[in-house]
Protein backbone atom coordinates (compact mmCIF):
# COMPACT_ATOMS: atom_id res chain seq x y z
CA UNK A 1 0.00 0.00 0.00
CA UNK A 2 3.43 2.45 -0.45
CA UNK A 3 1.03 4.34 -2.80
CA UNK A 4 -1.97 5.73 -0.51
CA UNK A 5 -2.07 9.07 0.24
CA UNK A 6 -3.86 11.70 2.40
CA UNK A 7 -4.84 14.95 1.11
CA UNK A 8 -2.69 13.93 -1.97
CA UNK A 9 0.30 13.33 0.75
CA UNK A 10 2.07 9.99 0.33
CA UNK A 11 0.17 8.58 3.81
CA UNK A 12 3.77 7.10 5.17
CA UNK A 13 5.23 10.87 5.94
CA UNK A 14 2.59 11.76 8.17
CA UNK A 15 3.11 10.48 11.59
CA UNK A 16 -0.29 9.87 12.89
CA UNK A 17 -0.48 7.08 14.44
CA UNK A 18 -1.06 5.61 18.17
CA UNK A 19 1.43 5.07 20.42
CA UNK A 20 1.31 2.71 23.44
CA UNK A 21 2.21 3.36 26.74
CA UNK A 22 3.97 0.33 28.14
CA UNK A 23 3.68 1.64 31.91
CA UNK A 24 -0.42 1.66 31.76
CA UNK A 25 -1.26 -0.75 28.88
CA UNK A 26 -2.91 -4.38 30.81
CA UNK A 27 -3.00 -5.69 27.36
CA UNK A 28 -6.70 -6.52 27.51
CA UNK A 29 -6.30 -5.87 23.42
CA UNK A 30 -9.48 -3.77 23.08
CA UNK A 31 -7.64 -1.45 21.12
CA UNK A 32 -7.15 -4.41 18.64
CA UNK A 33 -10.02 -6.07 18.62
CA UNK A 34 -11.73 -2.14 17.63
CA UNK A 35 -9.75 -1.29 14.96
CA UNK A 36 -10.48 -2.73 11.55
CA UNK A 37 -7.31 -1.50 9.89
CA UNK A 38 -4.38 -3.78 11.40
CA UNK A 39 -2.82 -1.38 12.99
CA UNK A 40 -2.09 -2.99 16.01
CA UNK A 41 -0.14 -6.60 16.32
CA UNK A 42 -0.20 -9.01 18.62
CA UNK A 43 2.84 -10.67 19.68
CA UNK A 44 4.39 -13.02 21.66
CA UNK A 45 6.52 -12.29 24.60
CA UNK A 46 6.40 -9.76 27.60
CA UNK A 47 4.76 -7.31 25.27
CA UNK A 48 2.27 -8.76 23.36
CA UNK A 49 0.74 -6.02 21.76
CA UNK A 50 3.05 -3.54 19.20
CA UNK A 51 2.20 -1.14 16.65
CA UNK A 52 3.37 -2.94 13.56
CA UNK A 53 1.03 -0.55 10.77
CA UNK A 54 1.28 2.33 11.03
CA UNK A 55 0.83 3.84 8.24
CA UNK A 56 -2.54 1.97 8.16
CA UNK A 57 -3.77 4.37 10.92
CA UNK A 58 -6.56 6.53 9.71
CA UNK A 59 -5.13 10.16 9.48
CA UNK A 60 -6.49 11.91 12.71
CA UNK A 61 -8.70 8.92 13.73
CA UNK A 62 -8.49 8.50 17.62
CA UNK A 63 -11.40 6.10 18.05
CA UNK A 64 -8.91 3.60 19.50
CA UNK A 65 -8.04 5.65 22.54
CA UNK A 66 -11.61 5.79 23.37
CA UNK A 67 -11.22 2.01 23.81
CA UNK A 68 -8.96 1.78 26.02
CA UNK A 69 -9.79 1.75 29.74
CA UNK A 70 -6.31 2.72 31.10
CA UNK A 71 -5.81 5.78 28.48
CA UNK A 72 -2.87 4.24 27.37
CA UNK A 73 -2.93 5.51 24.08
CA UNK A 74 -1.70 8.91 22.95
CA UNK A 75 -1.28 10.71 19.38
CA UNK A 76 0.49 13.77 18.43
CA UNK A 77 -1.17 16.94 18.27
CA UNK A 78 -4.05 17.74 15.03
CA UNK A 79 -2.64 20.90 14.83
CA UNK A 80 0.77 19.70 14.10
CA UNK A 81 -0.19 17.33 11.77
CA UNK A 82 -2.22 19.66 9.55
CA UNK A 83 0.89 22.02 9.19
CA UNK A 84 2.91 19.32 8.20
CA UNK A 85 0.28 18.13 5.77
CA UNK A 86 0.44 21.78 4.16
CA UNK A 87 3.92 21.92 4.04
CA UNK A 88 4.74 18.72 2.40
CA UNK A 89 1.65 19.67 -0.16
CA UNK A 90 3.69 23.32 -0.71
CA UNK A 91 6.89 21.64 -1.29
CA UNK A 92 5.55 19.27 -3.72
CA UNK A 93 3.00 21.94 -5.57
CA UNK A 94 6.44 24.24 -5.78
CA UNK A 95 8.33 21.68 -7.28
CA UNK B 1 -41.65 9.29 30.00
CA UNK B 2 -39.93 7.00 32.66
CA UNK B 3 -36.44 7.10 33.26
CA UNK B 4 -33.59 4.46 34.24
CA UNK B 5 -29.86 4.29 34.71
CA UNK B 6 -27.83 1.55 33.67
CA UNK B 7 -24.04 2.23 34.90
CA UNK B 8 -21.02 0.09 35.23
CA UNK B 9 -20.88 -1.69 38.20
CA UNK B 10 -17.08 -0.88 38.53
CA UNK B 11 -15.96 -2.83 40.73
CA UNK B 12 -11.98 -3.15 39.76
CA UNK B 13 -11.55 0.27 39.45
CA UNK B 14 -11.90 3.39 41.35
CA UNK B 15 -13.87 4.76 38.47
CA UNK B 16 -16.23 2.06 38.44
CA UNK B 17 -17.09 2.88 41.94
CA UNK B 18 -17.86 6.51 41.16
CA UNK B 19 -20.43 5.40 38.36
CA UNK B 20 -21.73 3.38 40.72
CA UNK B 21 -22.37 6.63 42.97
CA UNK B 22 -23.70 8.57 40.57
CA UNK B 23 -26.19 5.53 39.63
CA UNK B 24 -27.53 5.69 42.80
CA UNK B 25 -27.75 8.74 43.89
CA UNK B 26 -28.79 9.68 40.09
CA UNK B 27 -31.79 7.90 40.54
CA UNK B 28 -32.52 9.22 44.24
CA UNK B 29 -32.73 12.66 42.63
CA UNK B 30 -34.53 11.85 39.31
CA UNK B 31 -36.53 8.97 40.57
CA UNK B 32 -35.28 6.66 37.84
CA UNK B 33 -34.78 2.65 37.86
CA UNK B 34 -31.62 1.76 38.09
CA UNK B 35 -30.66 -1.38 35.43
CA UNK B 36 -27.93 -3.57 37.58
CA UNK B 37 -25.47 -4.88 34.36
CA UNK B 38 -24.88 -7.68 36.35
CA UNK B 39 -28.72 -9.08 36.43
CA UNK B 40 -29.16 -7.91 32.59
CA UNK B 41 -26.69 -10.38 31.37
CA UNK B 42 -27.64 -13.27 33.58
CA UNK B 43 -31.74 -12.45 33.35
CA UNK B 44 -32.57 -9.67 30.27
CA UNK B 45 -36.27 -10.71 31.12
CA UNK B 46 -35.81 -8.53 34.16
CA UNK B 47 -35.59 -5.41 32.55
CA UNK B 48 -37.22 -5.47 29.30
CA UNK B 49 -40.44 -3.50 30.28
CA UNK B 50 -38.09 -0.77 32.09
CA UNK B 51 -35.66 -0.81 28.83
CA UNK B 52 -39.25 -0.75 26.39
CA UNK B 53 -40.50 2.25 28.56
CA UNK B 54 -37.73 4.61 30.01
CA UNK B 55 -34.86 7.26 28.73
CA UNK B 56 -31.87 5.74 29.69
CA UNK B 57 -28.96 7.44 31.38
CA UNK B 58 -25.96 5.70 30.63
CA UNK B 59 -22.76 5.73 32.99
CA UNK B 60 -19.75 4.59 32.23
CA UNK B 61 -16.43 4.29 34.36
CA UNK B 62 -13.79 3.84 32.18
CA UNK B 63 -13.84 4.13 28.19
CA UNK B 64 -13.86 0.80 28.13
CA UNK B 65 -17.68 1.29 27.94
CA UNK B 66 -19.32 -1.61 28.88
CA UNK B 67 -22.35 -0.01 30.34
CA UNK B 68 -22.51 1.46 26.59
CA UNK B 69 -22.19 -1.61 25.06
CA UNK B 70 -25.21 -3.03 26.99
CA UNK B 71 -26.80 -0.64 26.08
CA UNK B 72 -26.73 -0.64 22.75
CA UNK B 73 -26.69 -4.38 22.04
CA UNK B 74 -30.30 -3.72 23.77
CA UNK B 75 -31.07 -1.18 21.79
CA UNK B 76 -32.01 0.86 24.36
CA UNK B 77 -33.64 4.83 24.10
CA UNK B 78 -30.01 6.38 25.17
CA UNK B 79 -31.05 9.91 26.40
CA UNK B 80 -27.54 10.94 28.59
CA UNK B 81 -24.22 9.27 29.05
CA UNK B 82 -21.42 9.67 31.75
CA UNK B 83 -18.35 8.76 31.36
CA UNK B 84 -16.34 9.07 34.62
CA UNK B 85 -12.78 8.96 33.39
CA UNK B 86 -13.58 11.77 31.53
CA UNK B 87 -15.10 13.75 34.23
CA UNK B 88 -12.09 13.12 36.17
CA UNK B 89 -10.00 14.64 34.10
CA UNK B 90 -11.95 17.71 33.37
CA UNK B 91 -12.58 17.83 36.87
CA UNK B 92 -8.46 18.49 37.66
CA UNK B 93 -8.00 16.63 41.09
CA UNK B 94 -7.33 12.85 41.20
CA UNK B 95 -9.32 10.11 42.75
CA UNK B 96 -8.27 8.15 45.41
CA UNK B 97 -6.32 5.12 44.24
CA UNK B 98 -8.63 2.98 46.47
CA UNK B 99 -11.61 0.98 45.01
CA UNK B 100 -13.78 2.45 48.16
CA UNK B 101 -14.80 5.72 47.41
CA UNK B 102 -12.83 8.26 49.37
CA UNK B 103 -13.85 12.29 49.48
CA UNK B 104 -12.78 13.28 46.38
CA UNK B 105 -14.51 10.36 44.53
CA UNK B 106 -17.71 11.41 46.18
CA UNK B 107 -17.65 15.13 45.57
CA UNK B 108 -17.17 14.18 41.79
CA UNK B 109 -19.98 11.66 42.13
CA UNK B 110 -22.32 14.44 43.81
CA UNK B 111 -21.13 17.62 40.79
CA UNK B 112 -21.67 14.66 38.39
CA UNK B 113 -25.34 13.95 39.39
CA UNK B 114 -25.86 17.89 39.47
CA UNK B 115 -25.03 18.03 36.34
CA UNK B 116 -27.08 15.29 35.12
CA UNK B 117 -30.00 16.55 37.23
CA UNK B 118 -30.01 20.38 35.55
CA UNK B 119 -29.19 18.68 31.86
CA UNK B 120 -32.28 16.69 31.97
CA UNK B 121 -34.33 19.30 33.56
CA UNK B 122 -33.03 21.32 30.77
CA UNK B 123 -32.46 20.03 27.32
CA UNK B 124 -29.23 20.99 26.03
CA UNK B 125 -29.58 23.88 23.79
CA UNK B 126 -29.67 22.92 20.00
CA UNK B 127 -29.28 26.33 18.69
CA UNK B 128 -31.73 27.76 15.46
CA UNK B 129 -30.51 26.14 12.27
CA UNK B 130 -29.79 28.87 10.24
CA UNK B 131 -29.86 27.49 7.03
CA UNK B 132 -32.48 25.90 4.79
CA UNK B 133 -31.20 23.36 2.58
CA UNK B 134 -32.94 20.87 0.02
CA UNK B 135 -32.29 17.09 -0.48
CA UNK B 136 -29.62 16.69 -2.93
CA UNK B 137 -31.45 14.97 -5.89
CA UNK B 138 -28.49 13.82 -8.01
CA UNK B 139 -25.62 11.45 -6.92
CA UNK B 140 -23.00 9.32 -7.83
CA UNK B 141 -22.87 5.71 -6.62
CA UNK B 142 -20.13 3.76 -5.89
CA UNK B 143 -20.27 0.19 -5.72
CA UNK B 144 -18.59 -2.91 -3.80
CA UNK B 145 -20.36 -6.05 -3.62
CA UNK B 146 -23.62 -6.11 -2.85
CA UNK B 147 -23.75 -2.68 -1.03
CA UNK B 148 -24.16 0.92 -2.82
CA UNK B 149 -22.84 4.01 -1.35
CA UNK B 150 -24.47 7.48 -2.87
CA UNK B 151 -22.64 10.49 -2.80
CA UNK B 152 -24.36 13.92 -3.63
CA UNK B 153 -22.66 15.53 -7.15
CA UNK B 154 -23.58 19.12 -6.18
CA UNK B 155 -22.83 21.62 -2.75
CA UNK B 156 -21.00 19.18 -1.10
CA UNK B 157 -17.39 18.60 -0.27
CA UNK B 158 -15.78 15.97 1.82
CA UNK B 159 -12.41 15.73 3.96
CA UNK B 160 -11.21 12.03 3.94
CA UNK B 161 -12.85 11.35 7.50
CA UNK B 162 -16.11 10.81 5.80
CA UNK B 163 -17.40 13.83 6.93
CA UNK B 164 -19.61 16.48 4.46
CA UNK B 165 -20.11 19.64 4.66
CA UNK B 166 -22.29 22.22 2.71
CA UNK B 167 -21.86 25.63 2.56
CA UNK B 168 -24.80 28.87 2.35
CA UNK B 169 -24.00 32.06 3.05
CA UNK B 170 -21.28 31.82 6.04
CA UNK B 171 -22.79 29.09 7.69
CA UNK B 172 -21.87 24.98 6.73
CA UNK B 173 -24.00 22.38 7.90
CA UNK B 174 -22.24 19.17 8.19
CA UNK B 175 -23.19 15.37 8.87
CA UNK B 176 -21.29 11.95 7.67
CA UNK B 177 -21.44 10.62 4.02
CA UNK B 178 -23.61 7.66 3.45
CA UNK B 179 -20.72 4.99 3.07
CA UNK B 180 -19.53 6.23 6.73
CA UNK B 181 -23.55 5.40 7.75
CA UNK B 182 -23.37 2.18 6.58
CA UNK B 183 -20.56 1.28 7.72
CA UNK B 184 -21.22 2.63 11.60
CA UNK B 185 -24.39 0.40 10.88
CA UNK B 186 -27.36 1.62 13.25
CA UNK B 187 -26.23 4.45 14.89
CA UNK B 188 -27.78 4.62 18.57
CA UNK B 189 -26.36 8.08 20.01
CA UNK B 190 -25.22 11.44 18.59
CA UNK B 191 -23.35 12.89 21.26
CA UNK B 192 -23.24 16.40 20.38
CA UNK B 193 -20.90 19.18 20.08
CA UNK B 194 -21.75 22.53 22.89
CA UNK B 195 -23.33 24.95 20.95
CA UNK B 196 -21.56 28.26 20.92
CA UNK B 197 -17.86 26.51 21.11
CA UNK B 198 -15.41 26.74 18.90
CA UNK B 199 -13.82 24.08 16.25
CA UNK B 200 -10.75 24.02 14.16
CA UNK B 201 -10.82 22.26 10.77
CA UNK B 202 -10.42 18.52 11.67
CA UNK B 203 -10.64 19.79 15.01
CA UNK B 204 -13.81 17.28 16.95
CA UNK B 205 -17.77 17.59 16.54
CA UNK B 206 -18.70 15.52 19.07
CA UNK B 207 -19.10 11.82 18.26
CA UNK B 208 -21.85 8.89 17.05
CA UNK B 209 -21.86 5.67 18.54
CA UNK B 210 -23.17 2.20 16.82
CA UNK B 211 -22.84 -1.19 18.36
CA UNK B 212 -20.62 -1.25 15.80
CA UNK B 213 -18.15 2.00 16.79
CA UNK B 214 -17.55 5.41 18.25
CA UNK B 215 -16.76 7.47 15.64
CA UNK B 216 -15.57 10.71 16.09
CA UNK B 217 -17.13 13.44 13.80
CA UNK B 218 -13.98 15.69 12.75
CA UNK B 219 -15.01 18.88 10.97
CA UNK B 220 -14.08 19.43 7.85
CA UNK B 221 -14.28 23.60 8.83
CA UNK B 222 -13.42 25.90 11.30
CA UNK B 223 -15.34 28.07 13.11
CA UNK B 224 -18.04 28.41 15.72
CA UNK B 225 -20.63 25.61 16.20
CA UNK B 226 -24.39 27.23 15.84
CA UNK B 227 -26.56 24.48 16.18
CA UNK B 228 -26.90 20.75 16.60
CA UNK B 229 -29.40 18.93 14.88
CA UNK B 230 -31.85 18.09 17.69
CA UNK B 231 -33.90 16.14 15.68
CA UNK B 232 -30.68 12.77 15.09
CA UNK B 233 -30.67 13.44 18.69
CA UNK B 234 -33.57 12.44 19.86
CA UNK B 235 -33.74 10.27 16.54
CA UNK B 236 -30.43 8.84 15.51
CA UNK B 237 -31.61 6.25 13.49
CA UNK B 238 -32.11 9.40 11.14
CA UNK B 239 -28.05 9.68 10.65
CA UNK B 240 -28.62 5.81 8.97
CA UNK B 241 -32.11 6.33 7.10
CA UNK B 242 -30.82 10.31 5.39
CA UNK B 243 -27.06 10.76 6.17
CA UNK B 244 -27.13 13.98 3.45
CA UNK B 245 -30.48 15.61 5.00
CA UNK B 246 -32.45 15.28 7.93
CA UNK B 247 -29.45 13.45 9.18
CA UNK B 248 -27.50 16.25 9.24
CA UNK B 249 -25.22 16.65 12.80
CA UNK B 250 -24.08 19.82 13.01
CA UNK B 251 -24.06 23.58 11.87
CA UNK B 252 -20.94 25.82 11.86
CA UNK B 253 -20.28 29.16 11.25
CA UNK B 254 -17.63 29.51 8.92
CA UNK B 255 -14.37 31.38 9.52
CA UNK B 256 -11.88 30.09 7.04
CA UNK B 257 -14.20 28.66 4.96
CA UNK B 258 -11.45 29.61 1.80
CA UNK B 259 -8.71 28.24 3.28
CA UNK B 260 -10.54 24.85 4.45
CA UNK B 261 -11.60 23.66 0.75
CA UNK B 262 -8.15 23.41 0.24
CA UNK B 263 -8.15 21.01 2.16
CA UNK B 264 -11.64 19.11 1.42
CA UNK B 265 -12.36 17.15 -1.66
CA UNK B 266 -15.06 17.33 -4.35
CA UNK B 267 -17.85 14.67 -5.40
CA UNK B 268 -15.94 12.78 -7.67
CA UNK B 269 -12.59 12.56 -5.56
CA UNK B 270 -14.30 11.43 -2.74
CA UNK B 271 -16.38 8.62 -4.59
CA UNK B 272 -12.14 7.71 -5.86
CA UNK B 273 -11.61 7.87 -1.82
CA UNK B 274 -14.61 5.52 -1.09
CA UNK B 275 -14.27 2.79 -3.73
CA UNK B 276 -10.52 2.71 -2.12
CA UNK B 277 -11.90 1.95 1.31
CA UNK B 278 -14.23 -0.01 0.57
CA UNK B 279 -12.02 -2.28 -1.34
CA UNK B 280 -9.49 -2.26 1.13
CA UNK B 281 -11.64 -3.54 3.83
S1 LIG C 1 -6.93 -0.95 24.88
FE1 LIG C 1 -5.31 0.12 26.03
S2 LIG C 1 -4.82 -1.26 27.71
FE2 LIG C 1 -5.96 -2.49 26.24
S3 LIG C 1 -4.34 -3.40 24.95
FE3 LIG C 1 -4.96 -1.51 23.93
S4 LIG C 1 -3.51 0.03 24.69
FE4 LIG C 1 -3.38 -1.72 26.07
S1 LIG D 1 -6.77 5.70 15.47
FE1 LIG D 1 -8.38 4.62 14.37
S2 LIG D 1 -7.36 3.76 12.59
FE2 LIG D 1 -5.76 4.38 14.01
S3 LIG D 1 -5.27 2.58 15.18
FE3 LIG D 1 -6.83 3.67 16.33
S4 LIG D 1 -8.81 2.87 15.66
FE4 LIG D 1 -7.24 2.20 14.21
Amino acid sequence: MAETTFMGVPRDQIPWFPTIDYDKCTFCMECDTFCPHHVFERREGDRPLAIANPANCVVFCRACAKTCGPDALSFPGKPETIARIKQIREGASSK
Amino acid sequence: MKRAILSCNGLDKPEGSVAREVAIRGAEATGAEIICPVLLNRAPARYRKALADSAVTVVDGCSTRCATRLASQLKANVERKVLVSDAVKGSGQALESTLALGPNGVALARRIVEELVRNLSAPAVAGEPAAEFETPVEYLAVTHDKFEFRIPVVDYLFNENDVWVRASDGVARVGISDYMQQKLTDVSYFDPPKVDSGVEQFGELGSLESAKAVFEIISPVGGNVTAVNRAAIDNPALVNEDPYGAGWLVEVKLTHWPEDQELLVDAAAYAGIVQRKAAEE
